[in-house]
């Protein structure tokens, strides 16, 4: 799905096509951009403080989770969702299944996991913990205890 | 101390649950190595040479006797028997069996103890003063601030893939037990000149290779605040902490990398967006509850005219073994893990049970566990001390050695270690064979010695009087020796002597530092005192010349 040679595009949980553009795209053109509906791909050495201005233009934001370790999508879901407040549809892309509870209380709302997990139980990955200790951007269905 | 309730129990069996998972699907071939890798060793599990090593949690190094005996069980059941007690306050076992790791993590969360966040690029085990609320000199009782953060950043969503390990002190006390500055993060306990309680803030200490002294990022965050203050520091490591280098991962790189004063700006940037958040502040009502938890489970009792007993050999081991206690009637007591001829920091099942018989006879059910790998017995009644020496001696618990040049701090070394470039244990053992003369250790004094096997600095070399670092050249080990580290007035690390130094010939080497420092030394000096007026040199024509 992603590559940069072709046009990224997701399906949003209302199924609509959304052609994704990157982060430096978006802040050139964001009104010609917005008005045609683009959705923008974040990917994790990206800056979002960048989009903070202009987030709710942005039809659907995509984050990059594709590496195993890779931490950044976390905080920066975090920040577009918790800190600066975008109500719009955050898709987890490229996803591994035994981060997804992470990622989901962090902000992302929807997610493409990774070919090599299709079939796997992601129950037991969305919502292997029923308690926590912390504030987040999504606590849903949590026992909270801080 | 605090006790896990059905809800932190549960939350423990959710975690085993999840981590068998993933453990089935690895060994089905659905999870490959190096994914499992990551996931394991954030569950504690490493692999070594001879089996898998576990390190379980005994967060800021609290156990009661009923945790104790579970540990003790886990080293008969799954283990050959013994554990090694760590220098950041844990427990490891070198010898478990792949299949059984989510039977040994049942047993262990059914009394509250666990293996989350040991390891793997997170926020590992917050260690503090082991004689936290004991002394009379301390500025505030650490544990309940540990437990508030330790809780929070427990399965963080947020903060559970950090560009490298992470790991919290956090220090009550006058004199700094915890040597924060070489953590990733420390904090030091102080009260404003309004006479708030907070935090001084330490970030980007740490030893290995490449060896800091975390720098002051901000002199007080007010304890309120303390929680949204770290979240800012995370943030800002997690977004902007190098992940390209696998030699530049822990968050001193970033800290060096930015300076100090860019480093807090940043922090600080992001923690004013975020500070008046009512979720991000200090949950005022479980501090006042935690408080209490912590609250010595002893009264004051006056001993009258008691006398303790007079004893040669007593009279050594409570000299070096036993401390001031701030309540009327009671001494806070060592014992040194650390015996002739065993690995510094192992205690067998056996010795673990027996512990904790006498910690529940002695010392109200409670003990902590030290960076020096001991045990502290922290509420022992003046009068039974004697007794209490007693049975340890019987047992072979009572060394004396305890703040002498005999008792090594060493990690498993190559012995057990996978990382390991050279061994640890017998060059400790060595040492104690060549000075194991109590005239000669009592005319020596107080003074660290610390053996790490690799660069990865388990044993804190780099802050010891006298700090050994194995190295290999050419398939031999060799001993990289450094000088006058310290941490308890200051944090500096220790100089290096020149050269590295063969295996067989490192204890002749100490001994003539030992030497030079006893030859030079002035009324009341230590070493660190001795090295800083006569400088590097007379060691080093002594050693090398």
């Amino acid at each position: 799905m992603v590559d940069d040679n072709e046009v990224i595009t997701v399906v949003s949980e209302q199924g609509q096509t959304v052609e994704l553009v990157s982060v430096e795209e978006w802040i050139e053109n964001i009104d010609s951009l917005a008005a045609s509906g683009k959705g923008v791909l974040i990917k994790p050495a990206d800056d979002v403080t960048l989009l903070k201005d202009s987030l709710n233009k942005i039809a659907l934001i995509a984050l990059d989770f594709i590496g195993f370790d890779e931490g950044r999508g976390y905080s920066q879901a975090a920040l577009i969702r918790n800190r600066w407040g975008y109500s719009g549809e955050i898709r987890g892309i490229n996803t591994h299944l035994d981060q997804l509870q992470f990622m989901l209380r962090s902000g992302v709302s929807t997610y493409d996991l990774q070919e090599q997990y299709q079939g796997s139980n992601e129950h037991d990955y969305t919502h292997g913990f029923s308690i926590c200790y912390q504030a987040a951007a999504n606590n849903t269905d949590m026992k909270e205890k801080f | 101390m605090y006790q896990y309730n059905a809800d932190d129990t549960a939350f423990l069996v959710e975690r085993v649950d999840q981590f068998e998972k993933q453990l089935n699907r690895h060994l089905a071939g659905d999870l490959d190595a190096a994914k499992f890798r990551s996931l394991r060793l954030r569950n504690g599990l490493y692999m070594e040479i001879h089996a898998h090593m576990l390190r379980v949690a005994i967060p800021y190094g609290i156990l009661n006797t009923e945790q104790l005996r579970a540990l003790a069980d886990v080293a008969d059941k799954y283990d050959r028997g013994f554990g090694h007690f760590t220098t950041r306050q844990n427990i490891q076992y070198n010898w478990i069996e792949l299949p059984e790791i989510a039977n040994l993590l049942r047993d262990l969360s059914a009394v509250g103890l666990h293996a989350i966040q040991t390891s793997g690029k997170a926020m590992r085990n917050i260690t503090a003063d082991p004689f936290s609320g004991l002394t009379k000199d301390e500025v505030e009782d650490a544990r309940p601030y540990c437990e508030l953060i330790r809780r929070w950043f427990n399965i963080h969503p947020e903060f559970s893939w950090l560009p490298g390990k992470f790991k919290i002190a956090i220090n009550g006390a006058k004199l700094d037990e915890t040597a924060l500055q070489i953590h990733d993060l420390g904090l030091n306990i102080v009260y404003n000149e309004e006479n708030e309680l907070g935090f001084a803030v330490y970030v980007g200490g740490g030893l290995g290779a490449a060896p800091m002294v975390a720098p002051e990022i901000t002199p007080f965050v007010v304890a309120e605040d303390i929680i949204s203050y770290l979240e800012s520091v995370l943030r800002v490591y997690n977004l902007k902490g190098r992940r390209d280098n696998l030699k530049r991962l822990r968050i001193k790189f970033m800290v060096r990398e930015y300076g100090a004063v860019e480093f807090g700006r940043m922090v600080d940037e992001d923690w004013q967006q975020i500070k008046n958040n009512p979720e991000l502040k200090l949950n005022m009502d479980e501090l006042a509850k935690l408080k209490k938890d912590f609250a010595l489970p002893i009264e004051p009792v006056d001993l009258g005219g008691f006398t303790d007993t007079v004893d040669f050999n007593y009279s050594i081991w409570k000299k070096n073994n036993v401390r001031a206690h701030k309540l009327l009637g009671y001494s806070i007591v060592n014992i040194s893990l650390t015996q002739l001829g065993t690995a510094p920091g192992d205690a067998t099942s056996e010795q673990m049970r027996m512990i904790a018989d006498l910690a529940d006879k002695y010392s109200n059910s409670e003990l902590r566990t030290t960076k020096r790998q001991n045990l502290v017995f922290p509420y022992v009644r003046k009068e039974q001390v004697y007794a209490l020496w007693q049975e340890l001696d019987q047992s072979d618990l009572a060394s004396p050695h305890q703040g002498t040049l005999a008792h090594v701090v060493a990690c498993p070394g190559g012995d057990y270690c996978d990382l390991a470039k050279a061994v640890s244990i017998p060059i400790a053992q060595q040492v104690q064979q060549r000075f194991d003369d109590m005239d000669k250790l009592y005319n020596i004094g107080p003074i660290n010695i610390n053996i790490s096997g690799c660069e990865n600095s388990c044993a804190h070399h780099h802050i010891s009087d006298i700090g050994l670092l194995g190295l290999k050249k050419n398939e031999q080990e060799f001993y990289q020796i450094t000088l006058a580290g310290e941490t308890l007035h200051e944090t500096a690390i220790g100089r290096k002597l020149g050269r590295s130094i063969a295996g067989d010939e490192v204890v002749d080497a100490i001994e003539d530092i030992v030497n030079i420092y006893l030859d030079s030394r002035e009324e009341g000096e230590n070493f660190v005192a001795v090295f800083k007026r006569i400088g590097i040199t007379p060691f080093k024509e002594k050693v090398y010349g």
